[in-house]
């Protein structure tokens, strides 16, 4: 029939050459795991594999079969736009031909263009994503070290609208789901309070607010993050209020661009993630472009780094404060501290220790690379003798090929 | 979209409401005196004689028919929700019940039942046209819906209109008188036996079974109702066609280039042409005036993106300055594909045939 619905047809095949459409394949899971089901499939992905599915066989020309299942699809969903554009296109196709993606007649589509422009966005964006699938057995570059602390890790590819959140299992990360994300009005890289744009950075969930208190408009809960975190205030960036949110009642996601600058999913997306992950320890990755890395080759160029923080804790060990203090950038700050406001604090610490050397427990460092090279480092600092000891958080910057350390804090 | 009117004749239907009806034989005068009644708007009078047969034969089903449609006129919509309900169980072999129910539940928003009645109609009869243009239009309100849900438009926005305006059609009340002509030729095919009668044209001459557009305006008896004359062409022409033949060959081909330019015009949606081929006498279908029907020929013509008609086993025949075209129509527009039967019925005035009645049947 219909050559019209060519343009949808190819919209759709070309979406899927390469999608083998599950978001979990990567999971070879443990069986140890005692909510395979739940833990495997999370709820949503349901949503956007069934739109997937609907492409699929839009594309295959089995239009009626994926009529029917847009029109199941958008009865769970109502409120999934992309869906009822989809399946207003379906329809259309049995009165009209259908020229391309969304063929709004132009007197629904005059007021609305935006709208329109806004959800083939989102459904490029959605199909880049799954095309575009990161390599088995790879990781985010920024994931260098995690700690079996930090049980999930949490990476935002802004180019794909796309979070993607791993466990953290004793063989390594771990794709487990990949979702749909928006971002700011504005784009990325946030500088200043109500720039509209989501801030890129190396971040940790730093709780998880009651949904009660939440307006509708943040849907079924949010986890803020700590933006703006130590190398944001170092480069003078402010606003504040970053969180991972939901969506409201009336839009199942939003557009690629619609936020203020957090980082919103949809609501059952986000379910499984405030089910999932931990508050304090959950790292969160926000970057223009995500780099896939096999892992070993994330720890061998951790090397030079390694050596360096080995370097440190020895020198911290022997109790040699200048030498200690070499390690430390001019504009060091701890906490508002300067470098010679805060030495009085490091001597006490190197005289409480001396004598025993120090063991970093449940280290982490996770790489950020801009126009600078930096780490986030967090680590449990425990003296030999002692059972305990403050967990600390240390931020590094590469200058030339020296690791220096510009912050230095106990976090816990 | 209009409520359906086809007749009942094609050989399986036939067959079936010739054994419902041989039971218990209504008289065809009183079915096209109801359907005048009907769309005279006399409804209360022409309900009073539904009930009246309907009291002795309760399962006529064009009376029940036509009490549906009353009760549809009336605005009971539930009873006449029942009533076509009713129909299509007891004859599921019937589109014409399907259609109207389609037609109530889009007057009621539910278009998704609508869609669902109308699929029925067109499983029932494959070529039914009027089910395959309702549920077009069905489905381009269901389309509608979905993308204001997509975009987010409250409620009837203003951009909808021009759609709903077609919908607006759905409810008229066209089909009202539909059933009184099909029954003619059905009931006599109830006194002959089924068979017979699709080979053999009716007994009687072509005019009471096909009341041609003889008079202008209220001719009536099925004129405007492309039900009635659906019938028709498959007893008229036959009888009429052998006495002309000779003289008139060249008007044939007159004819034949009417009907033509005619196609043309409506397949390159010159609407100025192909309105103008239809005469001052020409009866729209239903209660519509010339310009309603006007309007809605635009709509529909014009809302589409292309249109093809070709016409297939062209047929004319001739009497005096009366012509009788039947051909099968292949109308393609957008994804819609519909190959039917048409008659027109053509006058000569002055030197052109205009189009005086209209009419198909699948």
């Amino acid at each position: 029939m219909k050559n019209g619905f060519f343009a949808l047809l190819l919209i759709a095949a070309t979406g899927l050459l390469m999608a083998p459409v599950s978001a979990n394949t990567g999971n070879n899971g443990q069986n140890a795991d005692p909510l395979p089901a739940t833990r495997l499939l999370p709820a949503d992905s349901a949503a956007e594999a069934r739109l997937i599915e609907i492409y699929r066989l839009t594309g295959a020309g089995r239009t009626r079969e994926a009529m029917v299942k847009a029109e199941h699809l958008v009865h769970d969903h109502p409120n999934f736009q992309l869906a009822q554009l989809v399946y207003g296109d379906l329809l259309a196709a049995h009165a009209r031909p259908v020229r391309n993606f969304g063929d709004v007649p132009e007197s629904l589509a005059a007021g609305t263009k935006d709208t329109l422009a806004e959800l083939r966005h989102e459904s490029q964006m959605r199909l880049k994503a799954l095309r575009e699938r990161p390599p088995a057995g790879t990781i985010p570059s920024q994931f260098l070290a995690l700690s079996p602390r930090n049980k999930h890790a949490i990476a935002v590819d802004a180019s794909r609208s796309r979070l993607y959140l791993f466990e953290n299992t004793a063989k390594g990360l771990n794709l487990v789901a990949d979702y749909y994300i928006s971002v700011g009005k504005s784009g990325i890289e946030k500088a200043a309070e109500g720039d509209l744009r989501t801030p890129l950075g190396v971040y940790f969930i730093i709780s998880n607010l009651d949904p009660k208190s939440l307006s509708d408009f943040y849907g079924t809960g949010a986890l803020p993050i700590n933006y703006p975190n130590v190398l944001d205030s170092k480069r003078g960036k402010t606003g504040r209020g970053i969180w991972l949110h939901g969506t409201p009642p009336s839009q199942f996601s939003r557009a690629p661009q619609a936020t203020d600058g957090c980082v919103v999913l949809a609501n059952p997306d986000l379910d499984y993630i405030i089910r999932t992950v931990e508050v304090r320890t959950t790292p969160v990755v926000i970057s223009p472009r995500l780099e896939w890395v096999p892992p070993h080759s994330a720890q061998a160029e951790s090397k030079p780094f390694e050596a360096a923080l080995t370097a440190w804790r020895d020198a911290k060990s022997s109790g040699d404060i200048d030498h200690l203090l070499r390690f430390y950038t001019n504009d060091f700050h701890s906490f508002g501290k300067t470098l010679t406001e805060w030495v009085p604090s490091l001597r006490s610490e190197v005289d409480r220790v001396r004598g025993r050397s120090i063991q970093l427990k449940d280290l982490s460092y996770l790489r950020w690379t801009d126009a600078a090279d930096t780490m986030v480092v967090t680590f449990g600092e425990v003296a030999d003798g002692s059972l305990t000891g403050p967990t600390k958080r240390q931020y590094w910057i590469r200058q030339g090929s020296e690791w220096k350390i510009f912050f230095e804090g106990i976090i816990g | 979209m209009k409520l359906g009117c086809t007749p009942l004749f094609r050989p399986v239907r036939l067959f079936a409401l010739a054994a419902a009806l041989s039971l218990a034989a209504v008289h065809a005068d009183e079915y096209s005196d109801i359907s005048q009644l009907i769309r005279a708007g006399k409804l209360a009078e022409a309900q009073a004689r539904v009930d009246r047969q309907l009291a002795a034969k309760p399962r006529d089903p064009q009376m029940r028919f036509m009490k549906g449609v009353i009760q549809r006129d009336t605005g009971r919509l539930a009873d006449a929700i029942i009533t076509f309900t009713r129909l299509t169980e007891d004859h599921p072999e019937l589109p014409e019940p399907y259609n109207n129910l389609a037609v109530i539940h889009a007057s009621l928003g539910q278009n998704e039942k609508a869609r669902a009645a109308l699929e029925m109609a067109i499983r029932t009869n494959p070529s039914y046209a009027t089910a395959h243009e309702n549920l077009s239009d069905v489905y381009a309100r269901l389309a509608s819906q979905a993308y204001n849900k997509a975009l987010q438009i409250n409620g009837n926005h203003s951009a909808t209109q021009p759609k709903l305006v077609l919908i607006r059609e759905l409810f008229n009340p066209a089909a009202t008188g539909p059933h009184a002509a099909p029954t003619a030729p059905t009931m006599q095919a109830a006194v002959t036996p089924p068979a017979a009668r699709v080979t053999a044209p009716p007994a009687k001459p072509p005019v009471p079974v096909a009341p041609v557009p003889v008079a202008a305006k209220p001719v009536v008896t099925a004129t405007a109702q492309p039900a009635a004359s659906r019938a028709t062409p498959a007893a008229a022409p036959k009888a009429a066609a052998a006495p002309q033949a000779a003289p008139i060959d060249g008007q044939a081909k007159e004819v034949e280039a009417a009907v033509r330019t005619w196609a043309k015009a409506w397949a390159d949606k010159n609407m100025a042409a192909y309105l103008s081929a239809y005469g001052q006498e020409f009866a729209p279908p239903g209660q519509l005036s010339r310009s309603a029907w006007e309007q809605e020929r635009r709509l529909r013509i014009t809302g589409k993106t292309r249109i093809s008609v070709s016409l297939l086993n062209l047929n004319v025949t001739i009497h005096g300055n009366r012509a009788v075209a039947k051909f099968q129509q292949d109308y393609k527009a957008d994804s819609l594909a519909v190959l039917s039967r048409k008659t027109l019925e053509l006058v000569k005035t002055g030197d052109r045939w205009m189009i005086v009645k209209e009419t198909s049947g699948a």
